[in-house]
This record gives C-alpha cells, sequence and structure tokens, in this order.
C-alpha cells in the first residue's frame, strides 16, 4: 500500500515530464518510462499472464506512446491517456495472438516441450483473484487498484462513463464475493487469507 | 452502511488503510465484505521490468526525439466543421438549391437542423476519439446508430409517400452524386484525422465516413426537389450509410494485413 501511494506521488510529476517529453527534452524519456513501467508491466501481466508477452506488450506500448505523444494536452492527467493507449495495445496484441492460433496447423505428433524460459511460478494472490473476472471487470480493477487511477480517470481510459466503470466495479465486486464466499478462490490460492 | 457502500469506499479509496467507523462497525458484522477488503488488499505482482528492458526503451525513444506540437481540439473542431460547410456549400453552387423553394419552412428547418446537429455532435466525437483519455460525454459507438435513428425518424414524421415514376434511375442519381460530395470530404476529413485514430481505427473511420456522408446528404437535402418519403430514405440517408459503411471498412484495414 505505501508503495502505491508513492506511486501515486510520483504520478504527480508526470504532467510536467509529459510537457518536456513533447519539447523533446532527453531526459523525459527516462523518467516516464522509470515511472510507468512497473505499473504498465502489472497491468498486462493481470491481463494475460505470461511474463514474456506482457513484456513484448510493454515495449510496444512504449513505441505506440512514442508515435502518438502529439495527441497529450498539457494539462490533462497523464494516466488515462497512458492507459487508453495500453488498453489499446493489449486488444491489438490480443487479435494478433488469436489470429497465430487460428493459422497454425495441428500435429499429429506433438513435439517434445521445450525448456521453459521462466519459471513456473504461481500467480501471485491479486492476479489470481482478478482471473475469475470476465475481462472488462478485470480491466476497471486492474486500473483501480494496480494503476492507482480514479474512478474518473478509468472512464477516461476505457472511453466510458464514470458510471459505467461503477457498475463494472460493483459487479466484479459482487462476483468476487460470491467466489469467496464458495471458497472457490481460497482454493486457488492454495488457502491463502 | 450496506455492502454497496463498502463496495464504494473501495472503488474510490483502493488503497486506503482506514474506513469510516460506520463501515467498520459493517465489516465486523459482514463476512463477505471482510473477506472482499482483504482479498482486495492482496499485495499485486512485484514484478519489475527489467533494467535492460527498460534501458533498450529509453534508447529506442531517444534515438527518435524530436519537438512535437500538441493537438488542438478546438482547432480540430473547427477545421471539421469548416471543411463540412465549404463542401457542402461548393456543391449546392455547383448543382443548385431546387429543395429549398419546394420544402415547407417546417421541413427545410427540421431537416437542415438535424443535419446540423448531427454533424456536430460527430465532429465532437471524431475530436475526443482521436485524443485518448478523453472525456466521453457521448458514447461513439451509440453516436452513428443514434443520427441514422434521428434522420429517419425527421423524414418519416415530415415527408409524405409520394407516386414516383422511375424511382430508381432518379435514386441512382442522387446516390451517386451525394457519394461523390462525400467521397471529396472523406479526402480532407482523412489527412486531419489520420494522425489521431489510434484507439480505434474502425470506430474512427465509421464516425469519419458517416460524417463524410453527411456532408453529401447535406447537400442533397438543398438540391434534390424530391420530398418522396422513399426517395429520401433509399438515396439521401443512404449516402450515409454507404459513408460509414465505406469508413468502417477503411479503418478495419490494417486489422486485415
Amino acid at each position: 500500500m505505501r508503495e502505491n501511494v508513492a506511486a501515486q506521488r510520483s504520478y504527480a510529476d508526470l504532467d510536467h515530464w509529459m510537457e518536456r517529453y513533447q519539447q523533446a527534452d532527453p531526459h523525459a524519456p527516462a523518467a516516464l518510462v522509470s515511472a510507468l513501467s512497473p505499473a504498465l508491466l502489472r497491468f498486462f501481466r493481470s491481463q494475460v499472464a505470461n511474463r514474456e508477452q506482457a513484456d513484448d506488450l510493454l515495449q510496444e506500448t512504449w513505441l505506440r506512446i512514442h508515435r502518438v505523444r502529439h495527441t497529450y494536452r498539457p494539462g490533462e492527467p497523464v494516466l488515462p491517456w497512458i492507459y487508453a493507449i495500453a488498453r489499446r495495445v493489449r486488444v491489438d496484441g490480443y487479435r494478433r495472438t488469436r489470429r497465430i492460433i487460428r493459422h497454425e496447423t495441428a500435429m499429429e505428433a506433438l513435439p517434445e516441450p521445450p525448456a521453459l524460459l521462466e519459471p513456473q511460478n504461481p500467480l501471485p494472490a491479486f492476479e489470481t483473484l482478478v482471473a475469475t473476472l470476465p475481462d472488462a471487470q478485470r480491466e476497471v480493477i486492474t486500473m483501480l487498484k494496480v494503476g492507482g487511477l480514479s474512478l474518473e480517470e478509468v472512464a477516461r481510459a476505457t472511453s466510458s462513463t464514470v458510471g459505467a466503470v461503477k457498475q463494472k466495479a460493483h459487479r466484479a465486486y459482487e462476483r468476487l464475493r460470491k467466489l469467496l464466499h464458495a471458497g472457490a478462490v481460497h482454493d486457488s490460492w492454495g488457502g491463502a487469507e | 452502511m450496506s455492502c454497496d457502500d463498502v463496495d464504494r469506499a473501495l472503488m474510490e479509496e483502493p488503497f486506503t488503510s482506514r474506513f469510516s467507523a460506520q463501515a467498520q462497525e459493517h465489516l465486523r458484522g459482514c463476512r463477505s465484505c471482510r473477506e472482499l477488503v482483504r482479498a482486495v488488499r492482496l499485495p499485486v505482482s512485484a514484478d519489475l521490468p527489467s533494467p535492460k528492458t527498460l534501458r533498450r526503451i529509453e534508447l529506442d525513444i531517444v534515438a527518435n526525439l524530436r519537438p512535437v506540437r500538441p493537438v488542438a481540439p478546438k482547432r480540430l473542431f473547427a477545421t471539421l466543421v469548416a471543411i463540412f460547410v465549404c463542401v457542402v456549400a461548393l456543391s449546392v453552387y455547383r448543382i443548385g438549391a431546387f429543395a429549398i423553394a419546394v420544402m415547407s419552412p417546417l421541413q427545410t428547418g427540421a431537416m437542415l437542423g438535424t443535419l446540423a446537429i448531427s454533424s456536430g455532435l460527430l465532429a465532437y466525437s471524431l475530436v475526443q476519439q482521436a485524443i485518448p483519455g478523453s472525456r466521453h460525454r457521448i458514447s461513439p459507438r451509440l453516436l452513428p446508430i443514434s443520427i441514422l435513428i434521428a434522420l429517419t425518424v425527421v423524414v418519416v414524421l415530415l415527408f409524405q409517400f409520394e407516386q414516383e415514376r422511375n424511382f430508381w434511375a432518379n435514386a441512382w442519381w442522387c446516390i451517386r452524386t451525394g457519394a461523390a460530395i462525400g467521397a471529396l470530404a472523406a479526402v480532407p476529413f482523412w489527412l486531419v484525422l489520420r494522425r489521431g485514430a489510434i484507439l480505434s481505427p474502425s470506430m474512427t473511420g465509421l464516425a469519419a465516413g458517416l460524417f463524410a456522408g453527411l456532408v453529401g446528404m447535406a447537400a442533397l437535402e438543398i438540391h434534390c426537389p424530391n420530398l418522396d418519403i422513399w426517395h429520401i430514405l433509399v438515396s439521401h440517408i443512404g449516402v450515409g450509410v454507404l459513408g460509414a459503411t465505406a469508413g468502417l471498412m477503411v479503418g478495419s484495414f490494417p486489422r486485415w494485413r
């Protein structure tokens, strides 16, 4: 929690760095990348689960941010702008992955699986918890908790209204309540409380 | 204090360590809320991007760094409206304004008023879509369909069925002319909007296509003296539908590759 509060505080400087970035200050990219990448990576991790894919999406997001940096309006909050782009990158990544899977040909004999690039750690608890939610609800909860966005900022990032965001969050909490009550999530946490 | 209030508190202050006294009291008596609050406060993954990845991203950005001018929403809106007005004015100058003489003041006012409001809202929506993280007061998904429904309702309420000879020949002339005018407007619209269609190119394409279609439709409404409902629905509003479809296809094109 302390980490999140610190992150909130450091987000206050983002507007300033974003303006400097538009003016081509060479120090601005480093400041923005280091301040925003951890939260963006966690956002992608909670959506795609695979670390390698999340890293790719993070890089793709920064490339796109760089390409469209002129669309940021000085004085406006940076986080909704960043997350709106990150969200789009995630959707494009999802579509790309689906297209690749569709074009893959099934083999009769499957080759031996290659050695895994990353150790198969169980997902951390929060990610496990939100993994049970539908995409739209997971996105909202992740932005609120991981990104530290306000309801208004989530509404801007998802091109919707505050009312719609509240409704999604409310439904997500309702669903989590039911799951927690049924013990489904507890079991998948391995009894973590 | 109810479970809904706890939800609200969690939405507004996801990191809060202290709830109000009333909320605390509710939590003491409600097991499901207690479990939910504990679950939402579970630690987030400590995954951090590797320093190597961050360095590579920074270097890529710095290598291509040059100043950019931030997009100006008001100027963008004014440009879209100016293009709309100029193309309609030029087209009407070229093909004539015969409809004004045969329509009643109510028909003229309602049709052109609906077209003007629709076009203004669509231009506003296009500007919002071009800027990520904008506050959307009108749903970009619902607006195009609402506009087409509103125009259809106005036509059905204000015009009458008339016997018409050569229905398809007349309709074809209007569709062809309206589509040509829309295509003429679509070029400057594309030039203005191309750098902003980031978040949903297909949605922006649809809205821009409909906007271009409305240019053609506005010119036809001022020009065409045929007041038959079917003619207006098929060959005037049809131009808007054609524009929206073409815009959607152009916007979706990058996804086909």
